[in-house]
């Protein structure tokens, strides 16, 4: 009788992953329809492209884990968006710890600010997310998740509201102080 | 098509126009742009970022190696809501 080989299990070949469209079709309709929107956020939120992609893949093992709890009474979107934030603020708790960043309160706009509802001009847009990267991550974060929520247009000012703690007022309240900060530092990039 | 008909004929010289001055668009599409809000300029930035291929395979491998969540019947139907 042959004797039986067994091999240690760091020897194991892995079988290959199933693609998700085979192994959870519906599941990888859902990656398909949010996960741009989701790894900008973690993009633009974590400012580092390899912390971003961790992130998305992440939150989206956890929004499969937890699929039993998605009530319906939110969109998928919202439901994602908030894992996804809950998510880059708790990674977001050990920089916090080493870098200062200045609340909504505290941020001072210069006396130069420039008018918010004119049209900002991009000479090279190639540049674009270099400098959007850096003009965001001069802002108070409550500034930044709040553009960054608003300029999803699949989310109501009411939903960006439940998405930050605050009512849909007070969301349109912000937003005029979060644009005029995001023009004066956006300026400073050029 | 009738290819005297002046649609035919627009993008005739359209397609003549675009042969004579191939810079020109690629000129366009790589400079200037303005934008009226904030918002608008992160939804076009959203639109030009790619999400990395690479997730979503090991999203494939992890989802794998989970237990089958527990799923109501209907979970699925409320994926486009």
């Amino acid at each position: 009788m042959a004797a039986a080989v067994i091999e240690p299990p760091s020897q194991r070949k892995r079988p290959a992953p199933v693609p998700l469209e085979v192994g959870a079709p519906e599941f990888a309709a859902l990656y398909q329809a949010h996960s741009r929107a989701i790894y900008y956020l973690c993009l633009r939120m974590l400012n580092d492209p390899t912390k971003a992609e961790d992130a998305t893949h992440d939150v989206f093992v956890k929004a499969w884990r937890h699929l039993d709890q998605f009530q319906g009474k939110s969109s998928w979107r919202t439901w994602l968006y908030r894992i996804a934030i809950n998510h880059c603020r708790n990674l977001q708790q050990g920089w916090a710890e080493r870098h200062v960043f200045p609340t909504a309160d505290e941020f001072v706009l210069q006396d130069t600010v420039p008018d918010p509802a004119s049209p900002f001009r991009v000479l090279e847009i190639k540049e674009l997310g270099e400098r959007i990267r850096r003009t965001l991550d001069h802002l108070p974060p409550e500034y930044r998740l709040l553009l960054l929520l608003v300029a999803d247009q699949e989310l109501s000012y009411e939903q960006v509201g439940a998405l930050t703690e605050q009512t849909a007022d007070a969301v349109r309240g912000k937003l005029h102080r979060a644009r005029k900060a995001f023009a004066a530092e956006f300026e400073k990039t050029a | 098509m009738n290819p005297d008909s002046p649609k035919l004929q627009r993008l005739q010289s359209e397609l003549e126009a675009e042969q004579q001055h191939p810079q020109q668009k690629t000129t366009q599409t790589s400079t200037a742009r303005e934008f009226a809000t904030p918002e608008e300029m992160l939804r076009h930035d959203a639109a030009q970022t790619v999400v990395p291929p690479g997730i979503k395979t090991r999203l494939a491998d992890s989802v794998q190696q989970e237990p089958a969540p527990n799923r109501s019947p209907s979970w699925w139907q409320k994926l486009f809501r």
